[in-house]
């Protein structure tokens, strides 16, 4: 058994970029404009800072989080989404400084308001807080992150912040809700809830594990240990409002889960990819096109299907806009479609697109050398570099904590720990490439 | 195509634009001013992009109301009474 390392040793620099709506500085060209294919990134804070391990897209900001637990944002803050202490735009990444003192473990962006959890499962949350999604008890805004008092003796592990609510998931598989309920989107009430601006316990997943929450636009989503879906808020494609979660196609085992403004992405164990929704706005995706392999339909009629164009080539990353659609697939390559409008995807045009098209980052890059990550705002996009190669990562508890990493040529490591860490990197046996994975996603 | 029905409470009122705002997918606001509403138009544009919302309203809300006396029920949500556990 191996000692686990902080990932110190690092080969290449990761290289960042965007593409689509940019008139906020979300992009982080430096520019007020939108771009239509994808920008690589000169960012010297960042990349003087380490890797990033992970970035949450917003209405038009966004939230980038170090494997060193330094957060960085930027794009829109006129109500305060950004943390900087002021309600400006900020056109280049600048330091949350206010949480400087913290290991920030877990970032989410919203429509206008954002959410920090720290490694001792403290939640901070800074922006709009019009509707009491910021869960401090009133409607103010706040323009530096303020730790969210109700969780004071509780252990936060995510926040899902969306247009105007936001989830929390507790260690010990709670899920609280805030804000706007207007659409049933908290799950806290059989009647019509118009906001709460404190947390309150989501009803009907007490007896189910939650291991993580999703939601935008004005849906809420979970995913329990064993794979189920459940979904609240507003209903996909005219379906009714959901008050309370719903466990949504019982037949499917999911992941992963991205939720647009009116389509949700899922992704299986195997690499599958289904969505439904999308067929709103009329540009996500063609359903008439889609394969007709895999139906699988609730009980509200809802029709899930497995994405088109794909050829069996398994999916490995997934992320959803506001009307668009991004996923990393088993090669490497990048993929896209949905609205267009803005460039948000990456195509060097502003056309929609109703099948997954191949996003390029340019000629030089090796898409099979790196696996990307992708991250949607409402009308952008990002792709990180972060050099890993994605295998699987099991984690037993015997006693102490073991993870087994497992890359995609079965090499593996055992990992025997005291107290897990973050971010862990390791270095296969017989492989070139060394493997990042975060015990948050795992634990 | 209406991007969306979007009723005239779950917008907010913007004192910069002098507008009802709702958000736009793009990142933008669609947005739609009094004297528009009192003229009974009721799509609310972005002004960055192509898409519209239709805005759900009354308009015997708005006429007479110049601006002097802001209706009260037409604000947005963001007094209303808070329900706490």
């Amino acid at each position: 058994m191996e000692e686990a390392k902080r990932d110190e040793e690092e080969s290449k620099q990761q290289q960042i970029w965007s593409w689509g709506a940019g008139t906020e500085g979300q992009l982080g060209t430096g520019k007020l404009e939108d771009e239509y294919l994808p920008q690589l990134l000169h960012l010297p804070i960042l990349s003087s800072t380490g890797r990033i391990s992970t970035l949450a897209c917003g209405g038009a900001h966004v939230i980038a989080l170090t494997s060193g637990g330094r957060v960085f944002s930027w794009g829109r803050g006129t109500t305060g989404q950004l943390g900087h202490g002021e309600m400006l735009n900020s056109l280049h990444p600048k330091p949350v400084t206010s949480l400087q003192s913290y290991f920030i473990t877990h970032v989410s962006a919203g429509w206008s308001h954002s959410g920090f959890v720290s490694d001792i499962g403290c939640l901070f949350t800074c922006g709009d807080g019009s509707f009491g999604q910021l869960g401090h008890g009133d409607y103010m805004a706040q323009s530096t992150p303020v730790k969210v008092n109700y969780f004071a003796d509780k252990f936060v592990i995510q926040i899902a912040c969306a247009l105007r609510h936001s989830l929390v998931l507790l260690r010990g598989d709670q899920v609280y809700g805030f804000g706007s309920g207007k659409r049933g989107q908290l799950g806290i009430s059989r009647d019509k809830i118009k906001s709460v601006n404190l947390p309150q316990v989501t009803c009907g997943l007490e007896d189910v594990e939650i291991v993580s929450i999703n939601a935008n636009g004005d849906h809420s989503a979970a995913i329990s240990a064993d794979g189920h879906l459940y979904t609240w808020g507003r209903g996909f494609t005219g379906a009714s409002d959901a008050n309370f979660p719903q466990l949504s196609l019982s037949s499917l085992r999911c992941t992963e889960a991205a939720l647009g403004w009116n389509h949700i992405l899922l992704l299986t164990g195997d690499g599958e990819l289904f969505m439904f929704g999308g067929n709103y706005h009329g540009a996500l995706c063609d359903l008439e096109k889609m394969s007709a392999v895999k139906h699988l339909s609730d009980s509200s009629g809802a029709v899930l299907n497995k994405v088109s164009g794909l050829d069996g080539v398994k999916v490995m990353k997934i992320a959803a806009g506001a009307e668009h659609s991004a996923i990393v697939t088993v090669d490497g390559a990048i993929k896209t479609w949905g609205w267009g409008e803005h460039g948000q995807l990456g195509l060097g045009n502003t056309d929609d697109q109703t099948i997954p098209q191949t996003v390029s980052l340019g000629p030089d890059i090796q898409n099979e050398e790196a696996f990307f990550n992708v991250y949607c705002g409402s009308g952008f996009t990002f792709a990180i570099s972060p050099h890993e190669v994605l295998s699987t990562v099991e984690y037993r508890s015997q006693g102490s904590v073991e993870f087994v990493v497992r890359s995609q040529s079965s090499n593996s490591v055992t990992y025997s720990v005291e107290k897990p860490e973050t971010t862990y990197s390791a270095r296969m046996p017989n492989e070139k490439s060394q493997i990042y994975f975060n015990t948050e996603t795992i634990l | 195509m209406s991007y969306d029905d979007v009723e005239i409470e779950d917008m907010e009122w913007n004192e910069e634009l002098k507008a009802y705002t709702y958000p736009c997918p793009c990142g933008d606001l669609f947005q739609i001013t009094k004297d528009d509403l009192r003229l009974g138009e009721e799509i609310a544009r972005c002004p960055s992009c192509s898409l519209y919302i239709t805005v759900i309203y009354n308009i015997e809300d708005f006429l007479g109301d110049n601006d002097k006396s802001k209706n009260k029920s037409l604000e947005p949500a963001k007094q209303q009474p808070i329900s706490v556990a």
